[in-house]
């Protein structure tokens, strides 16, 4: 490959041709004279760059979450008691199809007031036993069977109340870092999950019903996927509008990441 | 015949017919109590939270009270 002739590219010790006096002749440039080196103003010593350690990014991205952590906080507050129908952060619930990484925002059964019902029933069928001496024909039987049917009687009642307190407390809805999940079990027998990512969720709305709902701040919040289960209903819980603010700051954060995922990429 | 229409036979058989309805649906309500115990146990795998045990034990204890009721019914 010919050499350029362009004298920028041409370093000052370089043997190089010039310019071909004759055709025979080559002239062979020598290195200029030793002079005195002038002396370059010297320029402040650089800073080393600095290289983002794994650790320190580690750190901010600590500090990122403890942000976020305390955001939640911000909006949904604290809860103290496992029996809340409003558990934010929990620390010992966890559900069998969680990922190792995945953290829970939020927790929610139904308003504690749904129980109302049920609870006044099961006292109710509590004290009916008392008055089983008010109906006579029922003295017509033995003491013994009279016993074996209280006890019958005794066992259905806690059924019945242990099954409705079973109903509600494993009935869940979760907030996690990436997706909302809902989590019922009808009637004992029936297991139902439904999940969406945070990514997927499109519309959220929520309703507030009736008088118990607007005293006790209560109802159902809607989120209209765009995942195979199209929506997932929250239903009967306690602060809908911090729950949708919450699913504002996930979806958010989420986009955030997304965003510099493809700024990076 | 006389004896059938007994009044005391009557009541017998009035008793004999309470007690077996008695036993048939003592022993509906332990399989409903083994199913509960199920249950618990698999809701509790499946969402694990403080009072699971408690909630265990609890059907445990339903589970042994519906066994008494069957040994009750079979003393009546």
């Amino acid at each position: 490959m010919p050499r350029s002739k362009d004298l920028d590219t041409v370093a000052p010790d370089d043997l190089s041709v010039v310019a071909p006096a004759k055709s025979d002749e080559i002239v062979v440039s020598t290195p200029p004279k030793e002079t005195p080196p002038k002396e370059i103003p010297k320029s402040p010593p650089k800073e080393p760059v600095k290289k983002k350690s794994p650790i320190i990014e580690e750190k901010t991205d600590a500090s990122k979450k403890e942000d976020f952590n305390q955001k939640v906080y911000d909006i949904l507050g604290h809860t103290k008691s496992p029996f809340s129908s409003f558990l934010v952060r929990p620390k010992v619930l966890t559900f069998a199809e969680r990922d190792e990484d995945e953290e829970i925002y939020l927790a929610v059964r139904p308003h504690w007031i749904n129980n109302l019902s049920w609870i006044v029933i099961a006292i109710i069928m509590f004290f009916v036993p008392l008055f089983f001496h008010y109906f006579t024909f029922l003295n017509f039987f033995p003491a013994q069977y009279q016993f074996a049917a209280v006890l019958f009687w005794y066992l259905i009642t806690f059924i019945y109340a242990f099954e409705k307190f079973l109903s509600w407390y494993f009935n869940l809805f979760l907030v996690t870092n990436e997706r909302v999940v809902d989590i019922d079990f009808n009637n004992l027998l029936n297991k139902h999950f439904a999940e969406a990512d945070i990514s997927m969720i499109q519309d959220v709305s929520s309703s507030v019903k009736g008088i118990l709902g607007t005293f006790f701040n209560y109802g159902d919040v809607l989120i209209q996927t765009a995942s195979e289960i199209n929506q997932i209903n929250f239903e009967k819980v306690a602060n809908p509008e911090k729950i949708i603010k919450l699913l504002k700051e996930l979806r958010d954060l989420e986009e955030e990441k997304n965003n510099g995922g493809n700024n990076n990429g | 015949m006389d004896n059938f229409l007994n009044l005391n036979n009557l009541e017998s058989y009035f008793f004999i017919i309470i007690k077996i309805f008695f036993i048939a649906s003592s022993f509906i309500y332990l399989v409903f109590a083994l199913i509960v115990v199920k249950q618990v146990t698999s809701m509790s795998k499946n969402v694990t939270d403080k009072f699971n045990l408690v909630l265990i034990a609890f059907s445990f204890i339903h589970l042994g009270f519906s066994v008494l009721l069957i040994l009750t019914m079979f003393g009546l």
